[in-house]
């Protein structure tokens, strides 16, 4: 199973991280969900795929309600990021998932009805919890056409999605990134396959250079800290992408 | 109980399909027969005179062979319907081997919530699922039996045919022989139709 991991918390607001599980297959990529509480009320960023559900379900858990559970984030389309939906569902099924306009009607293939989605314009929208306001950050293009991050300027972190993954070696368990250079190399090649823009990815930099970030937080692999996160927009920025070798 | 339930779709499932394969092959009896039936039609009037009550129980043959079809596209129909309900309860079976698994990982108040939600949800997912199956049953139980009174009534007419033959004169050989393969095709369709019952209980 997943275990939750709190990595800030802050006057009852809380990031909580559901990270590592030993017992998923290998043929399923790794993911990491992340679930943002203010009080009562929290929303769950990439729920992940459905075989994940159960260790996701038994991880928040420990830490959360998970029938309070109301709000979903989908940074894209992705299976591994929103084909539990329809499980999700089961237990509330007035939850709200939010999600880029561009996926309200391919999504529902996984799950949900004309009143489970809320669809995010190109420019992005704010998100509240409780009584605290995330941003979306848009990420078009990296990977998907329609694709958000999330910022939550309370807590200075961002939630990156599929930007900042890296495809970690078994037993690699690290929930922080401890040696940059070494990290770095797991990325690689995952961000010249799988981002396929130079303009967005130019875009998307210029972006969260304006932003105050602690931790960034991508989707698969370890969390970025302090000044890692300028490293890892540094290192982006001149990385070639859109590459289907080298 | 999560897993009896999981069983039990599975053993339903499997005889829907079974039925459904029966089906199909009664329907391609059925075809076969309107064919046969033009063929008679044919033969009697080339054998004129000679062979007209033949010609009269050919008619017949062909009515009922038209008759047979209608029963089949509406049996095709039903069978058509029957997918949506299969499909469902395949979904329903792996949200369960899904929810079964997240109640073993679970502990506390994740593994109380799903206990509860599975005590009540199963409970009328069983009934429900139960109630479309019998409702199913039920309907295909009446087709069949309607479908089996219509064949009994082309084999009586597939039986009066081969007396009729022998008075064909010169047609007579291709005359019994047409009957004969009514008759046997009859008889396919009939054990079908019996098979059908048997997987009904
Ligand atoms: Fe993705
Ligand atoms: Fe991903």
């Amino acid at each position: 199973m997943k275990t939750a991991r709190v990595i800030y918390e802050e006057s009852g607001h809380k990031w909580i991280a559901l990270v590592r599980d030993p017992n998923r297959p290998e043929y399923l990529i790794d993911t990491n969900e992340y679930m943002v509480i203010d009080g009562d009320d929290a929303i769950l960023l990439d729920p992940g795929g459905n075989e994940i559900f159960p260790a996701v379900f038994s991880a928040l858990s420990a830490e959360f309600d998970p029938r309070k559970i109301n709000k979903l984030f989908a940074s894209h389309q992705d299976p591994d990021v929103i084909s539990s939906l329809s499980l999700w569902l089961e237990f509330n099924p007035q939850i709200k998932c939010h999600i880029s306009w561009l996926w309200t009607s391919f999504v529902p293939h996984f799950g949900g009805n004309q009143d489970t989605f809320i669809p995010i314009p190109d420019g992005g929208a704010d998100l509240m919890v409780g009584g605290q306001r995330l941003q979306t950050i848009p990420a078009h293009y990296l990977h998907s056409s329609g694709n958000f991050h999330v910022y939550d300027p309370k807590a200075k972190i961002l939630f990156s999605g599929d930007v900042g993954a890296a495809l970690l070696p078994p037993g690699d368990e690290s929930l922080f990134v401890e040696d940059f250079d070494r990290h770095i190399r797991h990325a690689e090649g995952f961000h010249r396959r799988w981002m396929g823009s130079e303009r967005a990815k130019r875009d998307w930099c210029n972006r969260v250079s304006q932003l105050d970030i602690q931790m960034m937080c991508p989707q698969h692999g370890s969390i970025y800290r302090g000044e890692q996160v300028r490293r890892f927009i540094d290192w982006f920025a001149q990385l070639e992408v859109g590459l289907v070798k080298g | 109980m999560a897993a009896v339930v999981t069983q039990d779709t599975g053993r339903e499932l499997r005889r829907i399909v079974r039925i459904n394969e029966e089906i199909k092959s009664v329907v391609a009896t059925a075809f076969k027969i309107n064919l046969m039936a033009m063929n008679a039609i044919f033969l009697a009037k080339r054998a004129g005179q000679t062979a007209l009550g033949f010609g009269v129980l050919s008619n017949e043959l062909r009515r009922f062979a038209m008759d047979l079809q209608k029963q089949m596209t509406a049996l095709r129909e039903m069978t058509y319907g029957s997918v949506a309900t299969v499909t469902a309860l395949v979904k329903q079976a792996r949200l369960n081997r899904v929810l079964e698994r997240a109640r073993k990982e679970s502990s506390g108040l994740g593994r109380s919530i799903i206990d509860e939600f599975m005590r009540s949800r199963h409970g009328q997912a069983y009934a429900r699922h139960r109630e479309q199956i019998a409702a199913l049953n039920r309907r295909l139980s009446q087709m069949i039996a309607d479908t089996a009174q219509l064949v009994e009534l082309g084999s009586v007419l597939a039986r009066s045919a081969k007396i009729e033959a022998a008075y064909g004169g010169p047609f007579s050989t291709s005359l019994m022989q047409v009957s004969s393969d009514f008759e046997r095709t009859i008889g396919e369709i009939q054990r079908s139709l019996e098979s059908l019952t048997k997987q009904q209980d």
